[in-house]
């Protein structure tokens, strides 16, 4: 029996949380702290002809102003390093920094910012996908070929295409040309934001040659890095505080405001604090991007798929980010699930004078899952076929191998999803009546396998003290997963396991949050540290009680004679016997994910090689679409998810609910759409995020089948909720009009568009769907 | 530069907010909720010399009965939703009031406030146009009372001079049968602003065919409008007759028309001019379904 593992612990930053008394990012205040913002860029495309601050500085109050004049501005980056600090000579998006301002007061810096004289010639911008790939297209980058790597890879890469993943099994065109039939389609999706309450913001100082950074971060020590490389000192220069993250799903993995706050942290010699407003974050926060994907496949004359041609252009913004990364995502999209053949897969990241992507949960995921289960819809409809047995005649096994010659050990868990939701909804049950439709999606999702460490000491009043530079982003991977890990260990209240904020002066290295890695990757760490402390703590008890360690237990705070509880030590009395023989007792645990093997040749550009320790995913929604106004309604949600083992059942819950809610945003009230390279949406007026009562009570089964690797068997768990989201609704969407949507968001118009194709030479007949009901947007 | 801040000024009665509006003219500005005035001073899209708040002058905040319905400027669109005399005598201003914004914005937004404001997408708008509401605007030269539907001069532009103050509405209430409703266009389930808003009051003959309409629209053209046309081409429609809902019916058809004749929508970031044209047809259906459930005529399930 466990004491902590499996139950639901409450988080330990709850409290402070709801009190509204938990330090934020956004509530540190340092003395003698002064204000910092951004003059950005207002057009996407344009040379810098002069930048005159006069004016702007003899504003009183303020301490300085800071432009690509002032500075190295040499170019650095994630992958590529093609982004300089300050839009200089060249400005490649809306929004992008032009000069840094430090003043006093906000009032005097705003009135800078307002005085500051930016003299921009207004160049050609690359606009959208089409045009960046157009033979005579302006480059976003004249020097492109000059951008070195920051790993020193090579890939291929050239004038507007940042990366070309390309993967050709062999075969795909003999295969199209014997075909009975061939589908086709093309899907869009446009970028999502990822919308955290908390918006970006850094307090930087500098003192005694070195940096401290405050922030709200979700991966502090790439924030040491990135501003280190930024500002050309060593890492060791530069400390990163972590605080309470309000919201994160990625857009605080790259830094944002951080290497500006630390150079006019330099500059005035004074803190500096940053806060990015609402519009500002949301023009700048590396969404995620928009994207055409197009799947062309061959089927034998029983549906058997036989060959399958897959082209995704995405959109990298005007820098590279993490995009040489996620060209790779299709080949974890096509082939992964299901078997489709001979398979030819490309896919280009293309720079355009727009808003940088990158990640954001579940990243490329939501729109490759989307295209590839829409387009099985699509082919069920064509031949006739019943869409679930589709799937399941196609179904990956386990010990088959994935595009990328990564085999799948466990891939009949896959079949085990389809049959626990059949078993509580028959899927041929749902969506019936008029203007209902149900939908269905699948995934296999990775878990970050990137390095992670800790720190657990037996404090000398019995408790446990957890030293690690994990960042808990909300999801409560450390608040409770860690905290959960280290208390079963070491036989303790999982209350009385006391966790560090994040400090890259004080923590190991960790990788950051994201893709569901701290409850595997460091719980293995806060694993083999509790070993340590534990191994110690019954060398120190067994010493004092003249017994054998392997007659002794940790329970309940204390070591036990194993089968005579009665004698025993409480951990405070160990802690303090260790003190004095030897020393306190403290362990160190460390841990990354081994990369499992794969086929290096299957293909070129492929950056993201694998995916570590998957888990499979099955999400069915049931939708009415409201045939007056094209508004659609989910009345059911099912998710059924292989997590390893549940560590914390509210916590699993919560983060596949959440996940839930962000994929239905995703698939039907967020937009946000590029005209020219600029948003149109700009606020949360106008970009709409989902409410409590638009989302439905989301029913959730998880699957444990644990990994031997892992502690207690736990996978990754909270990324993957999100990908099937909008690939489940759009299918059910289209059962229920009996008609194709190919585009995400699904915008109610174009439901209205394809129920009028539907009634034919566009007639506009008057839908009524019964009862009435639907269009009355019910407030409270 | 910063604009210069502007003075607050609290009145307690409608006597001392009309006389600082006199002397403040141009320069002052009506705060009642704020839930419109706050986020037009932080836009810097207003910079009055001097608030005159108004919430404090109780004399606003009430409901009056006597044959009209007198609705105080300051009651909130929450009692609105909730006032069971109001949902009885009103129902279309109740279904209104509960799709305003949110529980937040509903307690503090005022009725008053969503008139004056003059926006196209006033939610309270069409209910009051179809209950052919009279607005009461008070100054020290004494009361001027307009119909509302000469109230809205254009967008954010309606008839009311700086030194007045909107002290109430004047409804009719729901006759015998009689029916109204509120129906609303928007994306999500709450905080939307409406892509069109349709009220519709109907009464119906003994048969059940419709005696008489009103029909009124939001964000379908510059100012919320009643919609006569639409009205004349409804009556003696039989919504009771099998398949009346079929476009090919002679008065539905005739109503829509008419409807897609006097609207002129406009395409912003909520929605396409198409897609506000697209959903009239069927909102107007579905308000004379409603209409005729809720007088209870001829429908066979009740
Ligand atoms: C989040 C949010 C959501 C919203 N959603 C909706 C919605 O769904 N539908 C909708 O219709 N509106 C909506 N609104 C707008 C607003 O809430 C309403 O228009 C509300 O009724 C305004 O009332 P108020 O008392 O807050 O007005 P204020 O903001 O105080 O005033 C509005 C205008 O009217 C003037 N004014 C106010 N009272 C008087 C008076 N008695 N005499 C003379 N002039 C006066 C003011 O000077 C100002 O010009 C929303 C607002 C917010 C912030």
């Amino acid at each position: 029996m466990t004491v902590a593992v499996g139950r639901s612990v409450a988080r330990s930053d709850g409290e402070a949380k709801v009190r509204g008394v938990a330090d934020y990012g956004v509530d540190v205040v340092l003395p003698g702290m002064c204000h910092g913002a951004l003059w950005r860029a207002p057009v996407p495309s344009a040379r810098v002809v002069s930048i005159d601050a006069e004016a702007a500085r003899r504003v009183p109050g303020v301490l300085a102003v800071l432009t690509g004049a002032d500075v190295e501005n040499r170019p650095t980056g994630i992958s590529l390093c093609d982004q300089p600090l300050f839009a200089w000579p060249l400005v490649r998006y809306e929004g992008e920094p032009v000069a840094a301002v430090a003043a006093e007061t906000v009032e005097a810096l705003e009135e800078s910012l307002g005085l500051l004289r930016v003299e921009l010639a207004e160049t050609p911008a690359v606009a959208d996908l089409a045009s960046a790939l157009a033979p005579d297209a302006p480059l976003v980058h004249p020097d492109w070929a000059s951008y070195a790597s920051l790993s020193g890879a090579q890939w291929p890469r050239e004038r507007n295409v940042v990366c070309e993943l390309f993967s050709d099994t062999g075969g795909v065109d003999q295969a199209f040309s014997s075909a009975a039939h061939v589908v086709e389609d093309t899907y869009r999706a446009d970028r999502q934001y990822q919308a955290s309450l908390e918006p970006h913001v850094a307090v930087a100082e500098y003192g005694a040659g070195r940096f401290t950074l405050h922030v709200a971060h979700q991966f502090p020590f790439n924030v040491r890095d990135r501003v280190a490389s930024a500002l050309g000192v060593r890492p060791s220069e530069v400390r990163v505080v972590g605080h309470h993250i309000g919201g994160g799903f990625g857009a605080k993995l790259d830094v944002s405001l951080e290497p500006y706050a630390a150079l006019l942290a330099r500059a005035v010699g004074r803190p500096v604090r940053m806060e990015n407003g609402r519009s500002e974050d949301l023009m700048t926060a590396q969404c995620r991007e928009n994207a055409v994907v197009t799947i062309r496949s061959a089927l034998s004359e029983s549906g058997e798929l036989l060959a399958c041609d897959f082209d995704v252009v995405f959109d990298s913004g005007a820098y590279a980010i993490d995009a040489p990364y996620l060209a790779s995502m299709p080949m974890f999209a096509v082939g992964s699930i299901y078997r489709v053949g001979q398979a030819r897969v490309r896919c280009r990241a293309v720079y355009t004078n727009s808003s940088p992507t990158g990640a954001f949960r579940g990243v490329s995921g939501t729109y490759l899952v989307f295209a590839v289960e829409r387009h099985l819809d699509h082919i069920a409809r064509e031949l006739g076929l019943d869409r679930r047995e589709l799937r399941l005649r196609h179904l990956r096994r386990s010990g088959e191998k994935m595009l990328n010659g990564q085999t799948l050990a466990d891939a009949d868990i896959l079949r085990e999803c389809f049959d626990r939701a059949e078993e509580l909804a028959p899927f041929s049950s749902l969506g019936k009546g008029p203007y209902r439709g149900v939908g269905m999606a699948a995934c296999v999702w990775l878990t970050n396998p990137l390095a992670g460490s800790a720190v657990v000491k037996l404090n000398e009043d019995g408790t446990v003290g957890l030293v690690t530079a994990a960042t808990d982003n909300g999801s409560g991977a450390v608040t409770m997963g860690l905290r959960q890990i280290a208390a079963e260990e070491l036989g303790v209240d999982a209350l009385d396991v006391v966790i560090s904020m994040p400090d890259t002066d004080v923590s190991g290295y960790d990788a950051g949050s994201q893709g569901s890695r701290t409850t595997r990757v460091v719980g293995m760490a806060v694993k083999a540290a509790a070993e340590r402390v534990r191994e110690r703590a019954l060398a120190v008890a067994a010493d004092h009680l003249e017994i054998s360690p392997a007659d002794l237990e940790l329970a309940a705070g204390s070591v036990q004679v194993r089968g005579a509880p009665s004698r025993r030590l409480q951990l405070a009395e160990v802690a303090k016997l260790a003190a004095a023989h030897g020393g306190p007792i403290t362990g160190a645990g460390s841990y990354s994910t081994p990369m499992p093997a794969y086929a290096p040749t299957c293909a070129t550009g492929l950056l993201f090689p694998v995916f570590p320790t998957p888990t499979y995913h099955l999400h069915v929604a049931e939708v009415e679409v409201d045939p007056s106004t094209g508004n659609v309604r989910v009345l059911r949600y099912i998710v059924v998810q292989e997590v390893g083992r549940v560590v914390n059942p509210t916590g699993v819950v919560g983060q596949i609910q959440g996940g839930v809610a962000q994929g239905l945003g995703y698939a039907l009230w967020e937009w946000l759409a590029l005209e020219g390279g600029r948003y149109r949406q700009r606020t949360f007026e106008s970009y709409g995020l989902p409410l409590s009562v638009d989302v439905p009570r989301v029913e959730v089964v998880t699957l444990e089948h644990p990994d031997p690797e892992s502690p207690y068997g736990a996978k990754g768990v909270a990324e993957p909720p999100v990908v099937p989201v909008a690939a489940a609704v759009a299918n059910a969407v289209s059962d229920a009009i009996g008609a194709e949507i190919n585009c995400i968001p699904i915008l109610p118009e174009a439901v209205l568009d394809a129920l009028a194709s539907q009634d034919g030479a566009g007639a506009r007949g008057v839908h009524l769907s019964r009862g009435g009901a639907g269009a009355e947007a019910g407030g409270a | 530069m910063m604009a210069p801040v502007a003075e607050f000024r609290s009145a307690c009665s409608t006597e001392e907010a009309v006389t600082w509006l006199a002397e403040l003219g141009a320069d002052g500005c009506v705060l009642a909720g704020g839930t419109d005035v706050m986020m037009q001073y932080a836009r810097h899209e207003l910079g009055p010399a001097a608030f005159v708040h108004i919430e404090g002058i109780e004399e606003l905040a009430g409901v009056g009965r006597d044959g009209v319905v007198r609705i105080g400027a300051l009651v909130t669109h929450r009692r609105l939703a909730e006032d069971a005399a109001l949902r009885t005598s009103n129902p279309a201003l109740a279904d209104a009031a509960a799709t305003v914004g949110g529980w937040q914005t509903q307690s503090v937004g005022t009725l008053g406030g969503n008139l004056c404001n003059g926006s196209p997408a006033a939610d309270s708008a069409p209910p009051l146009l179809v209950a052919d509401a009279t607005v009461e605007l008070q100054s020290r030269a004494g009361i001027r009372r307009v119909p509302l539907e000469e109230f809205f001069l254009g967008r954010r532009r309606v008839d009311r001079r700086p030194e007045e103050l909107l002290t109430a509405v004047e409804v009719e209430p729901l006759g015998s049968r009689q029916a109204e409703v509120y129906l609303k266009v928007g994306r999500r389930g709450a905080m939307v602003v409406a892509v069109v808003g349709l009220a519709a009051r109907l009464s119906f003959d003994a048969r059940g065919a419709i005696a008489a309409a009103r029909v009124a629209l939001c964000s379908a053209a510059p100012t919320p409008l009643r919609v006569r046309s639409v009205e004349q081409a409804l009556v003696g429609l039989d919504a009771a007759l099998p398949g009346w809902q079929d476009a090919t019916s002679p008065s539905l058809r005739d109503g829509i028309d008419a409807l897609m004749h006097a609207v002129s929508p406009i395409g912003d970031l909520r929605s396409s001019e198409a897609y506000r044209r697209a959903v009239l047809p069927g909102l107007l259906a579905r308000a004379i379904e409603i209409c005729r459930a809720r007088a209870g005529v001829g429908v066979p399930e009740g």
